[in-house]
């Protein structure tokens, strides 16, 4: 079997967990009865959805795709630290 | 010949094992009671299953050759990213953790001692 | 058929983001709804990813993701957190 694809196939055969893993994810953002339940539970859904961008970008075969998870997974935790400041001290910005 | 084989099969190892720890900890952020047990689920999504399968694409990218010379910026781009989140989710589920915490929005349902209460920065954040 | 793969993963998350929109619009919890405002914007950052548009997740995700609640927060902050029915 040629290496491409075998690469081809492994990948088709990982995406379908993934997405089980984000519905899974998405059904605690659903349910998460307080504010810091449903931050974790974004916090988990975007690094892992960083991971897939990564992965999808073998799939397609265009390496000019990858920028792109270094700035969900920086965003992702700009978010986090956001809710954490208005949680704690009521007082963000000016 | 064989150096890309090898590269190609680490690194499909290490996305496999990265699927695993996402599943398990989907399950985990799904079944497990309270916020301050999530937060194990976290730990195992994030380090698990966000930097090992992003080492596993850097070296899927290198044993590659028909992606062309772009295949090093991905591996770079790949191991950069992983770098970041070994840094960057840590602080950002410290920095979740001590809100709820002395913020009071998240109650521990099963604690038997609690020593933060009895210091001079206790729950409810009542000094504020 | 990366084509159609890229079509089907577009289908699934355009069903989550929809489902978000819809909670960001009807919950009284205001800091929630900010929340799953941010949820519909990573869906939406996927989809311009797999129809391989790099540039414009760019730009939509800092803008969608860090700016935009950053400014909701501020505003909630100087007003009240629930809505009043």
């Amino acid at each position: 079997m040629d290496l491409s694809t075998q690469i081809t196939y492994f990948i088709s055969a990982v995406i379908p967990l993934y997405f089980i893993a984000f519905i899974l994810y998405f059904v605690r953002i659903l349910r998460g009865p307080t504010i810091p339940d449903i931050v974790i539970a974004i916090d988990a859904l975007g690094y892992d959805l960083a991971v897939f961008l990564a992965v999808l970008a073998i799939l397609f075969k265009s390496p000019l795709l990858i920028p792109c998870p270094i700035v969900l997974a920086l965003w992702i935790y700009a978010l986090d630290i956001y809710v954490a400041k208005y949680l704690e001290a009521r007082e963000i910005g000016a | 010949m064989y150096v890309e084989a090898i590269l190609v099969f680490l690194g499909e190892a290490l996305i496999a094992i990265g699927v695993f720890f996402d599943i398990i900890a989907s399950i985990g952020m799904l079944r497990l009671p309270d916020f301050y047990s999530r937060i194990h689920a976290l730990t195992v999504g994030t380090i698990g299953g966000a930097v090992v399968p992003l080492i596993g694409v850097a070296l899927l990218a290198l044993g590659a050759p028909f992606l062309g010379v772009y295949r090093l910026y991905l591996a770079g781009a790949a191991i950069i990213t992983a770098i970041l989140l070994l840094m960057l989710a840590p602080t950002g589920t410290h920095v979740i953790a001590r809100a709820a915490y002395r913020s009071g929005a998240a109650k521990p349902l099963y604690i038997s001692i609690d020593e933060l209460a009895t210091k001079s920065e206790g729950r409810g954040g009542e000094k504020r | 058929m990366t084509g159609l793969v890229a079509l089907l993963l577009c289908l699934i998350m355009g069903v989550i983001s929809l489902i978000a929109t819809y909670l960001a619009i009807v919950e009284r919890d205001l800091l929630k709804a900010l929340l799953f405002s941010a949820v519909q914007s990573t869906a939406y950052a996927f989809i311009y990813y797999s129809l391989a548009a790099p540039d414009i997740v760019l730009v939509y995700i800092p803008v969608a993701v860090g700016l935009y609640p950053l400014l909701l927060l501020i505003v909630i902050k100087k007003t009240e957190r629930y809505e009043r029915p």
